[in-house]
């Protein structure tokens, strides 16, 4: 059922020209900015970092505005009350949609090494080609299963898109998605560990360039994600209980 | 001539408050105060570990741009959203000129961006420890000023572009996001191919970021003047190519009667 629902919604999303387009071009501009910046700082050597985190920095976009909004969007369509009806756990409805917003942001990792590849000849010459082969798919499943608990707690905020909105840069940042977590002050190493977003980006990162062992980053950002869906399922049937009883389910 | 100002001034604070309908106080703050600290603070720290420049330069640079996405995005709203709110028609019935109508509606949202900016300014001066020489602050924020009123009339013409084109939300997306790469306020101008670099030179916010950074490193108004003077000509260059596309637009759409429809 998880795998068809997130089937049928990446199908879905995949039917706007618009946000495919966004997807796909905004991480095409990123990277681009990233191949200039790393070649200004003269080191031409890590170019496929930069289109790579430049990749990983499209699919947390796609995860935090898509499942930040899933039950918002499912709300403004008018088909929440279905899938609330539905015999499932809201939860296992609500996942694959969030795992969709996860899939549909690799868009932008393909775009990013293509881009680099034909226009800047960087070459694609992954230090471990199988492990970055499960890597990008265990971080995408991991950040669907991180998308829950978004869905879950931005529903529960009054002004969810206000959170939204500035949480791309600063988990660009702390996750290292292109700037080491070393560079950055020792207050926000805390923070970054118990991000699965961390972990996916430097499990994706040590893939592609060798810089360590891959799946003991990938092991544990699975681990987090875990926990976050959990968490996501439990905080998802409050939610729908609270929503039945105060008959709220349909109101913004 | 009192009725004109009239016009474009009430008139365009009246549309402000009308069509930004999303600006709770958390909105507000969340999306264009604490998101242009972040990407500033990103650029900082990347700029920083790869050695490309100090923070003076991400600070200045990316609190300029900071004008942008209020300005580009509210230009592009102050039409676009006329549309979706199904009040298009009412206002290309007015008797009064359009041209003004619509000018008015950047004003507040050039004012937006001065506020954002001059924000980011002092937050990230604030906390990457940039000072500021005090004899600098009045041309700053006439600099700052320039940019997002640029800024606003650069929205509005995308916003132009909307009365033709459906996906306006589309370009001006890409457009806010190009602004990163070819304005020179995150990669230094002379590491871009010339062909970006002269793309640059015609958008909103390259030229004040230049200038900024010159008063910021306290060269003076007079260094800052050329910059600063290229920067009110491109506002003006905007203004005067937003009023034309909504002229040739909004008849274009009468003509094949598809105000609405597109």
């Amino acid at each position: 059922m998880i795998a068809l629902g997130a089937l049928l919604h990446v199908k879905y999303q995949s039917r706007s020209s618009l946000e495919i387009t966004i997807a796909v071009l905004l991480p095409v501009v990123q990277a681009t900015l990233a191949v200039y910046l790393f070649r200004a700082g003269g080191q031409p050597d890590r170019l496929l970092e930069a289109a790579v985190g430049a990749g990983l920095m499209g699919i947390w976009s796609s995860v935090l505005f898509g499942s930040g909004g899933a039950i918002q969007n499912q709300r403004w369509q008018g088909t929440l009350e279905m899938l609330i009806l539905a015999p499932r756990s809201p939860a296992l409805v609500i996942l694959p949609i969030t795992l969709a917003t996860a899939l549909t942001g690799t868009y932008a990792m393909v775009a990013t090494l293509l881009w680099g590849r034909l226009l800047y000849g960087i070459p694609l010459d992954f230090a471990d080609p199988f492990a970055f082969a499960v890597a990008v798919p265990g971080c995408v499943l991991a950040l669907g299963m991180f998308g829950l608990l978004l869905a879950a707690t931005f529903v529960l905020l009054p002004n969810a898109n206000a959170l939204a909105n500035p949480l791309d840069y600063p988990i660009w940042l702390v996750s290292g998605m292109l700037v080491p977590v070393t560079a950055l002050p020792g207050w926000t190493t805390p923070i970054a560990a118990v991000l699965p977003t961390t972990w996916g980006a430097r499990a994706v990162r040590e893939a592609a360039t060798g810089a360590g062992p891959v799946w003991p980053s990938l092991g544990i950002c699975l681990a987090i994600s875990l926990g976050c869906l959990a968490l996501g399922a439990a905080v998802m049937s409050r939610v729908e209980r609270r929503a039945r009883a105060a008959a709220t389910l349909a109101l913004a | 001539m009192t009725s004109l100002f009239r016009l474009v001034g009430v008139g365009g604070v009246i549309a402000y408050r009308a069509l930004f309908n999303w600006t709770t106080p958390s909105m507000f703050v969340g999306t264009l105060l604490v998101g242009p600290l972040f990407q500033l603070l990103f650029f900082a720290y990347l700029g920083r570990q790869l050695g490309v420049a100090d923070d003076t330069f991400y600070i200045v640079g990316n609190a300029v741009l900071a004008a942008s996405s209020a300005g580009v995005f509210g230009g592009t709203m102050a039409v676009s959203n006329e549309r979706r709110f199904g009040t298009l028609g009412h206002v290309l019935l007015s008797p009064r000129s359009r041209t003004a109508v619509f000018l008015g509606r950047a004003l507040p949202y050039a004012g937006n961006g001065l506020l954002i900016a001059a924000c980011t300014l002092a937050g990230g001066a604030l906390l990457l420890g940039l000072r500021i020489p005090p004899q600098a602050l009045p041309g700053l924020l006439l600099v700052l000023g320039a940019a997002a009123l640029s800024c606003g009339f650069f929205g509005l013409t995308l916003g132009a572009i909307g009365l033709r084109f459906r996906d306006v939300w589309l370009v001006s997306n890409v457009s806010v996001t190009l602004l990163l790469l070819l304005t020179g306020v995150n990669v230094p101008a002379t590491e871009l191919p010339a062909g970006l670099r002269a793309v640059g030179a015609v958008l909103p916010v390259t030229h004040a970021a230049e200038a900024a950074r010159r008063l910021v490193a306290g060269d003076g108004l007079a260094a800052a003047a050329g910059p600063l003077a290229v920067e009110v000509l491109l506002a003006l260059g905007y203004a005067l190519l937003a009023a034309g596309l909504l002229k040739v637009f909004e008849a274009e759409s009468r003509r094949r009667a598809s105000l609405d429809t597109l």
